[in-house]
């Protein structure tokens, strides 16, 4: 089949705005995880990567009034997607079939939260009643280029969701039903789910500690992120520089619990295991994963079988970026592609923040200290949502061995 | 105490919706996880909150669960012990 | 290339787990209208079952019967579409959450109230490793999924799939969504979903899957050959849909023999399709089923329905034509074309035949 090439790249998280702040605190291992300072719950002492704006200042940095009703999970998408387009220069150089696909759960629900009495028993806030939901969410951000898509949907699998995007994005590309896909995800933190997460008891209450022996959970975060796809001669028609090619992409699912990983971890197993064989790839020849990585007892033991079963004794530096910015579920499979293709264009690997001791049953470290001047062929990430939805991509530098 | 084994016998139904059971199909002295009445971890979570919300007692994370609801008896043993409510 | 519809299996407004809605429909006459329920335990154990709210248990035993109907043991992938997903589970725990000030909250309604549950329940209910994926696009929901399953049937990913759309309708939600013009203010006993100058449906709740598969087999009830899904506001650009689709398939409009839409009741929602049958699609046979299934995100589905059990009973039942004197149904159906948007903007084509 046809080379897929990515062409633009769009983030906001804990790490501020943009690929160049990411780079930056990436770089110098310092992470975004802090306070809560922008929702407002009672469980104010957990630790989580926020992205460090209020929704006064995004509508400011969006130029969008503070008449309009809009979800905070738009607002992030569509600082994301506004970087992702400009870089791909589609504006400037337009295709005909642009398609935006993105990942979103929690949707609109951080507004809803808020206004659900007034939805239920007045009729103030009703302009947000439509908002809530996962599709709507995506139109508004879609229209931060109004006529530019000319097809849009939204996955929800939870903490998979934007790596699913690019999935079908691929498959878009390849039935020739879009010259050029914007995958990618955003989720903003609510009370709902940080409820949530708090009551299975997954959060840790200090920053996390993926991979790490006496990890106790994870810290959530919030954040969105976009690539742009695209035929490697469609890229060339345009007249733009692809950055790398997605060379490997899977779907599988876990089918063991609703919320819990197998301890062998199946899912993960078979996702990477089939991202390889459509990137036509040996494991050996995987420079680095991008691991899901979340810091509870239950992923990372399950992830790190799942690999010591692909790699064997052979399994490839690994981290996890959440330490630096959270989970950021629904946009996680968005902001770590995006990490992952800094990685591998700008030839360093992040570190694995947080880390003391190896987890026993596993036979792998991960990369502690940031790797700079490394030259990678392949990276690999990995992200697994709940209900055992596990998908992995894989990305390769343009000329690679 | 066989009044709280009661209770918590009707708390246990209601809240992991074990719809076509009675109270007296459960025995206090019979594990509630893995054999037994064959309960999960999802279902130990929902006891975790039970425990705090109409007891007052307050477990520290999932695993402190494991011995404290071996079976009835067992748990309605430690809620006597620590209970604030 | 095409691929197949072998099995269909719904729980809804009308009877659950059969077609007897294509002879006998019950016609909705309230503004609010709860699925008819199966006993689940024909189905599931109670153990299993506890947990899961309605919505959960409709699309595991509609998934389970049309697999069954089907006569197939495990699908290559699950690909659901949910407008809103769990409301009932969603509800449920935003509700304790406001009340008990976000202290003591019940893990299980917040595990189930995820999009994605009904597709990894299903799974779980298989022991299903296969491609699974969740879309949660308004009403497009259903739609994509089943653009999904095709793109992957075309590029030889999978063989077969289970592709569903899932729905439900609380009294809480019905009320919100009221608010914002959703639901007709006048009894259906003044004037029915057909009188224009309203705006505003009635309400429904889907569960409905479709075991779809690449290959012809002796159970098949039709072929789906072509699929077209597109944003944007231009009348023009759904003509122009039209036109390439039949025209890829050596069709031209006297070919068709129904036109299923998803006409509601809501003079915005069905403009467009009024447009289409003044224009594009002129003289064809309407077929609608929201007077039978209610408006939800995902009633779609019961679009395509229409289509397989038209084509696969080679007849047209009076019961489904939107205009009862449109003349051209006794003639057994061969090619049908289901259209349905989503405020005007999400667009979804199907090309199926017999």
């Amino acid at each position: 089949m046809d080379s897929i090439v990515v062409t633009g790249l769009g983030i906001v998280s804990a790490l501020g705005t943009g690929v160049e702040a990411t780079v930056e605190h990436l770089l110098a291992g310092q992470s975004g995880i802090g306070k809560i300072k922008y929702l407002d719950t009672r469980h104010c002492s957990l630790p989580v990567g926020e992205v460090p704006m209020d929704d006064g200042q995004m509508r400011e940095l969006l130029g969008i009034s503070s008449e309009k009703a809009i979800t905070r999970t738009s607002l992030m998408g569509r600082i994301a997607l506004r970087e992702a387009v400009m870089q791909a220069q589609l504006c400037s150089r337009p295709s005909r079939k642009v398609s935006l696909v993105s990942g979103t759960t929690v949707g609109g629900m951080e507004k809803s939260e808020r206004f659900y009495h007034d939805f239920l028993q007045n009729n103030e806030r009703n302009e947000y009643i439509a908002l809530h939901d996962c599709g709507a969410c995506t139109d508004m951000i879609a229209h931060e280029f109004p006529g530019m898509f000319d097809f849009q949907t939204t996955i929800s699998t939870a903490c998979s969701s934007a790596a699913n995007a690019v999935i079908l994005g691929a498959n878009l590309l390849h039935t020739g039903r879009a010259d050029v896909v914007v995958a990618g995800g955003s989720e903003c933190l609510s009370k709902f789910h940080l409820d949530g997460f708090h009551t299975l008891m997954i959060l840790d209450e200090a920053p996390c500690k993926p991979f790490d022996k006496n990890r106790n959970g994870l810290n959530l975060g919030e954040g969105a992120a976009y690539i742009v796809m695209e035929l490697a001669e469609n890229a060339e028609k345009r007249g733009v520089t692809p950055l790398c090619r997605l060379s490997g992409y899977a779907n599988r699912c876990d089918a063991f619990h609703q919320t819990a990983s197998s301890p062998e971890g199946e899912g993960a197993y078979r996702s990477m295991m089939a991202a390889l064989e459509c990137a036509k790839l040996q494991p050996s020849e995987i420079s680095y994963i991008n691991a899901h990585g979340t810091g509870t007892p239950n992923n990372d033991e399950s992830e790190g079988k799942a690999m010591m079963r692909v790699f064997g004794t052979n399994v490839p530096p690994v981290s996890s970026t959440k330490a630096f910015t959270g989970h950021t579920t629904s946009a996680g499979g968005g902001v770590e592609n995006v990490i992952s293709i800094l990685a591998l264009t700008r030839d360093f690997i992040p570190a694995n923040l947080n880390f003391s001791e190896k987890i026993e049953s596993l036979n792998f470290v991960p990369v502690l200290k940031v790797q700079s001047h490394v030259q990678l062929q392949h990276v690999l990430t990995n992200s697994f949502g709940f209900g055992g939805n596990d998908s992995s991509c894989i990305f390769s530098k343009i000329q690679s061995v | 105490m066989e009044q709280l084994v009661e209770e918590l016998k009707k708390e246990i139904i209601e809240v992991l919706n074990l719809e076509d059971m009675k109270p007296e199909d459960i025995d206090e002295n019979a594990p509630l996880f893995g054999e037994g009445l064959g309960l999960d971890s999802i279902d130990a979570l929902e006891l975790i909150v039970l425990m705090e919300k109409n007891y007052g007692i307050k477990l520290q994370n999932a695993n402190e669960g494991k011995e404290i609801f071996k079976s009835v008896r067992v748990m309605a043993e430690y809620i006597k012990e620590h209970r604030t409510k | 290339m095409s691929i197949y519809i072998q099995s269909f299996s719904h729980i809804s407004t009308q009877e659950p787990l059969n077609d007897q809605w294509f002879d006998a429909p019950h016609v909705l006459s309230e503004r609010f209208n709860p699925c008819v329920e199966p006993d689940y335990r024909n189905w599931m154990p109670p153990m299993e079952t506890r947990r899961m709210g309605k919505l959960l248990k409709r699309a595991v035993t509609v998934s389970l019967d049309a697999l069954q109907k089907g006569q197939c043991e495990m699908p290559d992938a699950i690909i659901s579409g949910t407008g809103l997903g769990c409301v009932e589970n969603t509800e449920k725990f935003l509700n304790a959450l406001l009340d008990n000030n976000e202290e003591c909250l019940p893990p299980t309604p917040f595990m189930q109230s995820t999009h994605n549950t009904i597709g990894s329940q299903i799974a779980l209910k298989l022991h299903c490793h296969g491609y699974n994926c969740t879309y949660s696009h308004r009403g497009a929901s259903f739609d994509h999924s089943l653009l999904d399953a095709f793109m992957q049937m075309q590029l030889h990913q999978i063989h077969t799939a289970l592709v569903g759309g899932f729905d439900e309708m609380t009294p809480d939600y019905f009320n919100m969504l009221g608010k914002i013009g959703y639901w007709r203010k006048m009894e259906l006993s003044v004037c029915d979903l057909r009188c224009q100058g309203h705006s505003g449906s009635i309400s429904g709740s889907t569960a409905a899957t479709f075991l779809l598969s690449d290959q012809r087999l002796a159970n098949t009830m039709c072929e789906v050959k072509a699929v077209e899904m597109f944003y944007g506001q231009d009348f023009s650009r759904i003509s122009a849909y039209v036109n390439q689709i039949l025209k890829n398939n050596g069709l031209t409009t006297n070919d068709i023999d129904a036109v299923v839409m998803g006409l509601s009741g809501d003079d915005a929602n069905d403009a467009v399709y009024h447009r289409l049958t003044a224009s594009v699609f002129q003289d064809i046979p309407v077929l609608w089923y929201k007077h039978l299934f209610g408006e939800s995100f995902c009633s779609s589905a019961f679009g395509l329905a229409v289509a397989a059990e038209c084509l696969s009973h080679q007849r047209i039942p009076t019961g489904l034509l939107y205009s009862p004197d449109s003349g051209k149904t006794e003639k057994k159906p061969c090619n049908i074309l289901v259209y349905n948007h989503f405020n005007s903007i999400d667009h979804s084509l199907i090309l199926v035949t017999a």
